[in-house]
Formats: structure tokens, C-alpha cells, sequence
């Protein structure tokens, strides 16, 4: 009788295997599995790998020597990546300029002005062309004898003699920051014209009410309902512009002497031209805490939860 | 079973079994070949390749060729995945470094065997592609720097000829800056620009190939005189920032009086300039006939299963009759002397002025310099010139720039 009664609720209970949520989870997995595969395979062990290498002497044709933090070591003294570091911090600090611009315009376009989709349009357009493209567009642009900058600074009596935009230590740098800015504003436009379009219009209307200005309105509803819209345009815009190893090696090849050397452009260098994996793979740990690090205090300062916290 | 079946059967399995060892001889007669910034020449390639093959039944060419920053980076991939071409076209020094890495096959035992095959080119520009006295590249293409000079530039500036030292190289270029006009440029990559510093006796290295041996007062001066005239605009500052097309083109505009620059761009600057011609422009050596090298040339990889194929096949590409071929086509010198022989013939009848270029190529070929073969050449390349950049542009002065540079130097060449 008792191993009857214990019998029935042990039928009762399905296997694990059968249970609802076993097989959903199952499903899940199976969807799941080829991408995280991919990314296992393209992104986690090639990072593993490259942490590894970052302790070892290795070159292509050298069995590999653990040799510790040296290369870490070697870093600290290494003039050209505290430079190469330094204008990477640069290019990232003009992220907020290039949105600020993109702000401004986001408002713009976001107004009743007649023609404003083909001035949304106009804008956008630099986004979608090809950096290499965008890169020699600019060079040409810049160029002293035949660049369109120069002739319209001699045009409009701003300087007597050509100004050496990309062959100058002073202006190279600025010069492919304004480059990335322009190519990068059609972007940030669309992502704050959409968090633009995303407040709710009755917030204005009694803020009207209430008596707040222009001012009032734009820097307590627009500027704080913008913050997820702006964290994301500060992300991807730092990303890609200290990424963008193709915008300064066909502008400048990261010269005149190091002056628009970027860390990515300094790690492709280290190891494509003097064949040194394991320093450039130390750099490239370095570059990737760096990224990491700047993101985090991105959200941070934006309010935590990717700057979505007032929404909630 | 019937004997008809059973034959059937029997040549079936034979058949299954053969097949997989013929494919195997087959891959064992496969050839791949690498060549550098060479895509134009698809047409010659495919006849090279053809000829060859009917001298080698059964032999499979594969050919690739990669533009320039590509290759390098390409190469090293492959060796890293065991997957290099069985033949690489190298240029300028790069090769020294996969050399003495072991990724070069030591041609040397081949051309002892094969004592004529070595007659067959420049001595010099032979001589310009040993490592530890062993042979590692054959010469494929060859070019050195000249100087070029814009005649009409010089008779405006009442200039008579070419300088005959590098203080002339600086004055002249002074006398000619005016406006948009400027006196000088010069090719730097690779060590291009070494001349400037050889014809004032600078030397990188000292005869250990060690401890540098360029900070001195004599290098100070030197570079304190290029900043100058690169300030007052008598040197162009392309000199100094561009690569190829940027300080070519400079000159092809005609603003400019002199470009120190290989033989390779003169064809470019006479594409682009209309003003080009006899009258107009001058081919001469730089002062003390010094020059820097860019040469081509086949290595083979180490990696090679078929090195004795290989080294057949280079031997083929750079022989008389393919190598003479590629020179009246290209216009351009192969090494091979008969070849160049020929071609050179070729030019004169057509293109005074190329023969001219292309004569300077075969002159003074004991004076080349910037040709160090060291086996962490791009390393000391890149730190160096930096600080050269540096000097004279005027961010550092020249005394400073030096010492960074020799402190660079000496941290690459302590690191090897």
C-alpha cells in the first residue's frame, strides 16, 4: 500500500527532460549555440589568446618565451604610445563636440522649417560612405596647392601662404578630428532626432504653461530625456572614432612625425611593419581596458543603466 | 563472377587507388607565387607561366599579387598559418628580417651549383641582396635614386646644372623658392632620403651594426640646414610628410625645382606633366653619386615542398628571354645585363629622356647606400625617422631630435 501511494505522485512528476521549461531552455540554447560559437571562436579566444601573448616574446617565425609584464614594462617608457595614447584621449574628447553640433542641428531639423527632410537627408548623408572614401575626400580638401580650404582662406584674405593642414604637428591632428566629426554628425543627427521625436510633446505644453522659457525647457525636459540618446551617440562615436585606423592611415599614415598616431593605427604598425605581436598585443590589452574604462565612466556620468535611469 | 566483371572490377579498384596518387603528384608540382604592386603585368605573367609550364608538364602556377602596405602584412599571415607562397617578390630591405628569422630559403648552395646562373645580373645589385654572406633574393627589378631637376626652374633662378654637393642641393633650392615655387623634394620612405645624410659622410651604424653612430655634429649641422630650408620654403615640406604620390605629383606640377626620387618616378611625373621633356628636365646623380636602392627581387620560403621547382621558376622569370621581355615592356631594368641591354636600346629609340633616367640606374652602383642589412630594419627605420621628422619641421631642434633618436636606436637595437 505505501509503495502504491509513493508510486503515483513519482508518475505524476514529469521527467526532467519533458518539463516545459527544460525544453524551452533547450530551444533557447540551440538558437543560441551557432552565434555564441562565433563570437566564442572570433572574439573571446582571440582575446583570450591575445592576453596571452601580451606575456610572451613571440614573432611569427620564433618559438614563444614567457617573459612576464616586460612588455607591460616596456609601455611605461615608450614615448610613442603615451603619445599615441594621448591623441587617442583627444579624438575621444571631441566626441561631445561633433554631438553637441549634431545637436544643434537635431533641433534644427527637428522644427518646422520648410525642407527639412532634405536637410535631414544632406546631413545623414556623409554617414553611410566608406571611411577610406571620406578620408581622401578630405585630403584632397586639405591639400595646399589644389585643397578647397586653402583656396578659400587665400580667397577670403585669411592667409598669405597655403596652411599645411595635414603636414603640420599643429594642425594634423585637428584636421582628421574635424574629418571624423563630419563624417560621424549624419549619425549622431538621427540618433537625437529620434530621442528628440520620443518626448512627449504635452511635457512642453505644460512646462508653456507653467511659464518656463526656451532655455528652461531645453535644459530641464529636452537635455535630460536626450540622456540615453546622447550616452549612445558618445559610445559609438568613441568607438569608432578611436577605431578609425582607416581615416588617419590614408590621411596621414599617423605623421607628420607621431602626430595623429592613434593607438590603433600605432598597435597595426607594431605589428604588420616592425613584426612585434607580442608588444602589440600588450598595447592592444591596454587599448581594450582603456575602451572599457572610458565606456563605464560614459555611463556613469550619464546617470548609470546606459543613461536610461530618468526614464524609468 | 565472369573474367569480363572481373577485369572491370580489378581496373576500377586500380583506378580508385591511382587516382589519389596522381592528384598527389599533381599538388606535389603546384607552385604559388606572390608578387608586390605587379597586377599590370597579368599579360606577361600568364605567357612567363605558359612557357614554363610546357617545360614542366604537370606543373600548376598559382599567382597573386598584393598591393603595397597589403603584402607585408599578407606574407607574415601566411608564414604564421604554414601557408606561404612557395615564391615571394620582395622589395627594398623588408627581406633581411625573414631572412634571418628563417622564412628565406639560402639560395646560395643553388648558385654554386649553377655558377652561371649568378653572371646572368649586376654584380652590385646582386651583391645588395646578401644576409650573413649567404644569398637570399634574386634580382627581379632594380631602381636607385637620381636627381631630378626642372630646367626651366633652374634657367628662371640663373642656375646652370645640376649640384655637385649638398650645400648646392640647399642653396639652389633657396634661390629657386619663390611663392608657390619651392627648390627641393625628395622621396623618403625606405630610406630614401639617406643620400642627403651619406654625401655629408653621416653614417647610421657604426662598423659593429650595433651602436649607432649618427649623433654627431656633422648630422646636427646637417639636419639644422634641411630645417632651415624647409622653414623658408626652399625645401618642400611634402619632403618630409608625404609617400609616393604626394611629393611625385608636387613635382609633376612643375613648382618644383629638384626631386630626389627613383628611377620609377620619372614615368609617373611624365604622365602627369605635359611640361615634360628633354628641354625641360634633368636626370642627374646626386651629389657624390650616392644613391638608395629599391629593388625587387624572388625570394623563396623556406616552407617551400618544392624549392628545386621554385628555384626553376625564378630562374625562368629573370632569365634572358622573360626577363628581356619584361623590360621592353615595362620599360623599366630587370638586372639581368643582357636583358637590360636590350631594353635600354629599346627606350633610347623611343624615349630619350627614359633612357637617360634609366642610364643613371646602372652608374655608380658601388655608391648605394641606406642599404643596411639588418635584420630589425623596420624597427630602426620607423624610430629613427620619426625624430628625423621631428628636426626638420622644426618641433624639436636638431640636437635634441638626435638624441632621441640614438637613445631609440639603441633601446631597438638592444632589444635584438
Amino acid at each position: 500500500m505505501a509503495m502504491a501511494m509513493s508510486a503515483a505522485p513519482e508518475r505524476r512528476r514529469t521527467s526532467f527532460l519533458r518539463r516545459a521549461t527544460t525544453r524551452q531552455a533547450i530551444l533557447v540554447w540551440c538558437f543560441l549555440a551557432p552565434s555564441l560559437l562565433i563570437f566564442l571562436l572570433y572574439r573571446i579566444l582571440p582575446l583570450a589568446w591575445n592576453i596571452l601573448l601580451s606575456l610572451q616574446a613571440w614573432s611569427p617565425l620564433k618559438p614563444a618565451v614567457f617573459i612576464g609584464l616586460e612588455n607591460y614594462e616596456e609601455m611605461l617608457t615608450d614615448e610613442v604610445f603615451w603619445q599615441s595614447l594621448w591623441n587617442t584621449v583627444f579624438i575621444i574628447l571631441s566626441a561631445p563636440v561633433g554631438i553637441a553640433m549634431a545637436l544643434g542641428l537635431a533641433l534644427l531639423v527637428n522644427s518646422n522649417i520648410s525642407g527639412r527632410n532634405v536637410y535631414r537627408t544632406l546631413i545623414f548623408l556623409s554617414y553611410p560612405l566608406m571611411t577610406v572614401a571620406v578620408a581622401i575626400i578630405w585630403r584632397w580638401m586639405y591639400d595646399e596647392r589644389v585643397g578647397l580650404l586653402n583656396y578659400v582662406a587665400r580667397l577670403l584674405h585669411l592667409t598669405d601662404t597655403p596652411i599645411p593642414f595635414l603636414n603640420s604637428f599643429f594642425w594634423a591632428l585637428p584636421s582628421v578630428v574635424v574629418a571624423n566629426i563630419w563624417q560621424m554628425l549624419g549619425f549622431y543627427m538621427i540618433i537625437l532626432l529620434t530621442g528628440l521625436q520620443n518626448i512627449p510633446s504635452s511635457l512642453f505644453e505644460a512646462a508653456e504653461i507653467d511659464g518656463a522659457t526656451a532655455g528652461d525647457r531645453f535644459w530641464r525636459i529636452t537635455l535630460p530625456l536626450l540622456r540615453p540618446s546622447i550616452f549612445l551617440c558618445f559610445v559609438i562615436g568613441m568607438l569608432n572614432s578611436v577605431t578609425s585606423f582607416d581615416l588617419v592611415y590614408v590621411m596621414t599614415g599617423g605623421g607628420p612625425g607621431r602626430a595623429t598616431e592613434i593607438l590603433v593605427t600605432y598597435i597595426y604598425k607594431l605589428g604588420f611593419v616592425q613584426t612585434r605581436f607580442d608588444y602589440a598585443a600588450a598595447v592592444t590589452v591596454v587599448f581594450f581596458v582603456f575602451l572599457i574604462t572610458v565606456a563605464w565612466a560614459a555611463n556613469r556620468l550619464s546617470g548609470g543603466n546606459a543613461g536610461a535611469r530618468d526614464m524609468e | 563472377m565472369d573474367r569480363r566483371t572481373l577485369i572491370k572490377s580489378g581496373l576500377a579498384a586500380a583506378g580508385t587507388v591511382a587516382m589519389p596518387a596522381y592528384l598527389r603528384a599533381q599538388s606535389n608540382r603546384k607552385l604559388s607565387i606572390l608578387t608586390w604592386n605587379i597586377a599590370d603585368q597579368e599579360a606577361l605573367f600568364k605567357e612567363e607561366f605558359a612557357d614554363f609550364k610546357a617545360q614542366n608538364p604537370g606543373v600548376e602556377i598559382e599567382w597573386l599579387d598584393k598591393k603595397g602596405p597589403e603584402l607585408p602584412a599578407f606574407y607574415q599571415t601566411q608564414l604564421v598559418a604554414g601557408t606561404a607562397p612557395d615564391i615571394i617578390d620582395l622589395q627594398g630591405m623588408i627581406w633581411v628580417e625573414w631572412a634571418a628569422n628563417g622564412a628565406l630559403l639560402d639560395l646560395t648552395p643553388y648558385m654554386q651549383k649553377e655558377p652561371d646562373v649568378a653572371k646572368l645580373y649586376n654584380q652590385d645589385y646582386l651583391a645588395s641582396f646578401v644576409y650573413d654572406k649567404k644569398n637570399y633574393v634574386i634580382p627581379f627589378y632594380i631602381a636607385k635614386t637620381l636627381l631630378f631637376y626642372n630646367k626651366t626652374m633652374f634657367k628662371e633662378a640663373g642656375l646652370a646644372d645640376a649640384p655637385k654637393s649638398f650645400d648646392e642641393i640647399v642653396n639652389f633650392s633657396q634661390a629657386m623658392a619663390k611663392g608657390e615655387k619651392t627648390g627641393f623634394l625628395t622621396l623618403n620612405f625606405d630610406w630614401l632620403y639617406w643620400p642627403l645624410m651619406q654625401m655629408n659622410g653621416v653614417e647610421l651604424l657604426k662598423s659593429d651594426m650595433k651602436t649607432p653612430a649618427f649623433n654627431t655634429p656633422k648630422t646636427i649641422e646637417v639636419l639644422e640646414k634641411l630645417a632651415k630650408a624647409t622653414a623658408s620654403g626652399g625645401i618642400n615640406k611634402i619632403a618630409w610628410t608625404g609617400r609616393w604620390v604626394e611629393p611625385n605629383g608636387a613635382f609633376a606640377s612643375g613648382n618644383v625645382g629638384m626631386l630626389q626620387a627613383h628611377s620609377a618616378s620619372y614615368f609617373f611625373v611624365k604622365g602627369q606633366a605635359p611640361w615634360v621633356n628633354p628641354d625641360t628636365l634633368g636626370a642627374a646623380q646626386n651629389p657624390g653619386n650616392w644613391s638608395t636602392p629599391t629593388n625587387h627581387g624572388f625570394a623563396i620560403s623556406k616552407s617551400s615542398k618544392n624549392p628545386d621547382l621554385a628555384w626553376a621558376l625564378v630562374k625562368h622569370m629573370t632569365g634572358n628571354k622573360w626577363a628581356t621581355e619584361f623590360s621592353v615592356r615595362r620599360r623599366i631594368l630587370t638586372g639581368n645585363l643582357a636583358a637590360d641591354k636590350v631594353g635600354l636600346e629599346k627606350v633610347k629609340a623611343e624615349d630619350p629622356l627614359a633612357h637617360a633616367v634609366l642610364l643613371t640606374q646602372l652608374e655608380h652602383t658601388d655608391k648605394m647606400c641606406g642599404n643596411w642589412p639588418l635584420p630589425n630594419d623596420a624597427q630602426v627605420k620607423d624610430v629613427f625617422w620619426a625624430e628625423i621628422q621631428n628636426a626638420v619641421l622644426g618641433r624639436k631642434d636638431a640636437k635634441t631630435a638626435l638624441a632621441d633618436a640614438e637613445r631609440a636606436v639603441t633601446r631597438v637595437m638592444r632589444r635584438s
